[in-house]
């Protein structure tokens, strides 16, 4: 009976996973989880243990410990977990350090552990700390669910609750209605929301949130000044530093964007997202030494770890071939598809392996690299890889295969102007010049036209014509929301007029979400629904 | 390697030894070795941040706080550690207010550790609010501070073989760092009935 009376604490049927380097740490910390009652616990002794347990079956709790040997410490696990989705918002997860200071520094809040637990600690004060951030959990557990399905609006709607109890729990749900404003693109909304704050209180994070917000906005300008102060004010707020390089990379000033970065490596040395944020601005500024001496770092902490990137080797292999030294750019590139069925199948990867065997002189190799390369589904390629997927054909003689890749890169994002001069520039640097003068133009000449061609053909009263014109363009290039969302309304009418058809249905709400995914504020949206909404009393009525 | 870096890397090793012996103490209930394990620690905490200071790099990183939960949390952690009667007065205590977490930790556990090597049966440790500050307090029922300590000037406090000057010089610095506007926050002393230590926080 007292066993069982034991066992009613908010904690004991909970699930902990314990991730320590050293052994000794482990079982201590595994005794005095045990010795509150909690029987489930999970150790793991380094990150792709971990990992491997967290694939294995969920867990509530993950006590972590920062320092986890051999480069890696637990803020890079726990940034790796989050931008993999590996765990939830409802997941605890507590970082346990020796000193607060010196490794704790300020990044995204997204990456931020829900606490940090200070050895040596008692396994009461443990229990303690337990008590209050899982009641903490409960209290915000709708609201990190609406968060996880990415509904924003949702979300921030529901911090108005807690805000307007105004009790222990108002801070984090105003910083958390705040970034999921931001995350809706409600910019307008979110700068009053965060002014609103700041006039309260000079909070960092709300800065930093107004900040985005203003960049969102389109006031790049105001956003430096913001971040500017805030540095200024909380120098160890690093996500700061990053915004204002990634302001500084987008206005073009990479020299700015680098130093500022820079700075922040001195803040936080051990951050991998920081190291490959200055690999990409030296690489668009040409600074391939400097690409080299980032992502050597990266690669040389993450080489024999799950947190290895397949990119980094890619990037950096690019900027072996770049200073001239394809044969270690080859020797990287076969090293790195060797690691496995990932990273053999990763476009980018084959790409820029094709074209460091050709620089080395390897003409087969390279011809079956291509062929790798060109084996990807074309509408999924990200833009480095359509980029360098397309030089690697251009070297290979194949102009025909370039274009096809560089016109879909372009008729995908019609508005994106940086885009449009890296893809002049790879025209123009492998031997097209000709080409590089008309076809980003051209391309968006014909998308354009297409689109008003299917617009007339709809007003015309040919409303199937139109949505099949809308429907191959927005399988070809599901990042035009333009084109997406104009598929969505024209098969939606389509199905309004000529009778319900599932497959349409499935096809136009299809469009309709990764239209709100990608841009939750997309003007046409509202139309969209209105016209969902007559769709739907239509046929209810006549069921 | 600078010896600042050096340090912390040694200290970081010694908080793991002492992290296993207060393991170790609590699971057979000892409290003396508890509490010679986690004072020890405390020790490592208060020379990192005084060098910090010392180096103008003691910052402070000022978020929302629930003060009651942190008395709470150092009255149980005290309560194992000690023979001494140790409660919490926290009927006035705000359900918020603006703070570092970690540096006011830091502090007021000094204090109580200071408490419990003069007081006769108990340590109090409150929280409330006074006319716009957030008073956080530890009083004892021992014979209260000597007269050259109430006496100084902040910033210069006589250092003894204890530690005590140390952790009140650290206080004030750390009072220091927590302004709003005008502001700042203050270290006050006080002999009422024993020794009572006052970290006064502005709203």
């Amino acid at each position: 009976m007292r066993a069982h009376m034991a066992q009613q604490t908010p904690y004991s049927d909970k699930r902990f996973l314990i991730l320590d380097d050293q052994a000794e740490m482990r079982s201590s910390l595994r005794s005095q989880v045990g010795s509150l009652g909690c029987e489930q616990v999970t150790t793991a002794a380094s990150v792709r243990d971990a990992l491997q347990k967290l694939s294995v079956g969920s867990v509530d709790v993950i006590l972590c410990d920062f320092y986890l040997g051999g480069g890696t410490d637990g803020q890079q696990f726990l940034e790796y977990l989050r931008t993999r989705r590996i765990i939830g918002r409802g997941v605890l997860f507590i970082m346990v350090t020796a000193e607060k200071g010196y490794e704790s520094v300020v990044t995204a809040a997204e990456c931020l552990p829900d606490d940090y637990l200070l050895k040596p600690f008692t396994a009461d004060a443990l229990r303690q700390r337990l008590e209050r951030l899982l009641e903490r959990k409960r209290r915000l557990a709708r609201i990190d669910q609406l968060q996880d399905a990415g509904n924003w609006i949702g979300a921030a709607s529901a911090c108005d609750e807690i805000i307007a109890a105004r009790d222990r729990y108002l801070v984090d749900a105003l910083r958390i209605k705040g970034n999921a404003l931001v995350q809706a693109r409600q910019a307008d909304n979110a700068i009053a929301f965060y002014r609103q704050v700041l006039s309260m209180r000079p909070l960092p994070w709300a800065k930093l949130g107004l900040a985005r917000a203003l960049q969102q906005q389109g006031s790049a300008e105001a956003a430096k000044q913001v971040l500017g102060e805030l540095i200024d004010a909380a120098p160890k707020l690093t996500a700061a530093y990053d915004l204002l390089g990634k302001l500084h990379q987008d206005s073009g000033n990479t020299d700015a964007a680098i130093e500022i970065l820079d700075k922040a490596c001195r803040v936080a040395p051990n951050s991998l997202a920081r190291q490959r944020s200055i690999a990409a601005v030296a690489e668009q500024k040409g600074d391939f030494a400097r690409v080299e001496q980032a992502l050597g770092q990266v690669i040389r902490k993450t080489r024999h770890s799950p947190l290895r990137e397949t990119a980094d080797f890619a990037r950096l292999g690019n900027a072996y071939c770049e200073m001239g030294e394809a044969g270690k750019a080859v020797d990287l590139l076969e090293e790195a598809r060797a690691t496995g069925k990932e990273a053999a199948a990763d476009p980018l990867l084959a790409a820029v392996e094709a074209i460091a065997q050709k620089k080395a002189g390897n003409a087969e190799k390279a011809a079956a690299a291509l062929e790798r390369a060109l084996q990807a589904d074309p509408a999924a390629l990200t833009d480095d890889a359509a980029l360098n997927l397309a030089r690697a054909c251009l070297l290979a003689g194949r102009q025909d295969s370039a274009q096809g890749i560089l016109r879909r890169l372009v008729q995908g994002n019609p508005e994106a102007k940086q885009l449009h001069e890296r893809i002049t520039a790879v025209l123009r640097d492998n031997g097209a010049p000709d080409l590089a003068e008309q076809l980003v133009a051209e391309s968006i000449r014909e998308i354009v036209q297409l689109n008003n061609e299917a617009v007339r053909r709809a007003k015309a009263g040919d409303v199937a014509a139109a949505g099949e014109m809308l429907c191959e363009a927005a399988h070809r290039l599901p990042t035009n929301l333009q084109i997406m969302a104009n598929a969505a309304l024209v098969v939606y009418l389509d199905i309004f007029r000529n009778g319900l058809d599932s497959e349409k249905l499935r096809s136009a709400q299809a469009f309709q979400q990764a239209v709100q995914a990608q841009q939750p504020n997309h003007p046409k949206l509202a139309e969209i629904a209105a016209l969902v909404e007559q769709v739907r009393s239509k046929y209810a009525r006549s069921d | 390697m600078e010896f600042v870096d050096l340090a912390a890397l040694t200290v970081h090793g010694v908080k793991n030894r002492l992290a296993i012996l207060a393991a170790r103490a609590e699971a057979r209930g000892d409290r003396e070795t508890l509490r010679d394990a986690l004072e020890a620690a405390a020790t490592l905490s208060r020379l990192l941040a005084c060098y910090k200071a010392e180096k103008g790099q003691l910052t402070a990183d000022i978020e929302a706080c629930t003060p009651a939960d942190l008395v709470a949390e150092l009255v149980a952690e005290v309560r194992q550690q000690t023979a001494l009667t140790i409660s919490a007065e926290l009927e006035s205590a705000p359900e918020l207010w603006f703070y570092d977490e970690h540096l006011i930790r830091m502090v007021i556990r000094d204090a109580i550790y200071n408490a419990l090597r003069y007081a006769r049966r108990e340590v109090i440790i409150a929280a409330r609010t006074r006319a716009g500050w957030l008073d956080l307090g530890v009083r004892d029922d021992g014979p209260g501070y000597p007269p050259q300590i109430l006496a100084r000037a902040a910033g210069s406090w006589p250092l003894s073989r204890e530690g005590t000057g140390l952790g009140l010089y650290l206080a004030d610095r750390v009072a220091a760092l927590h302004c709003n506007g005008e502001r700042h926050g203050r270290v006050e002393l006080a002999n009422s009935g024993g020794a009572a230590f006052h970290l006064l926080l502005p709203e």
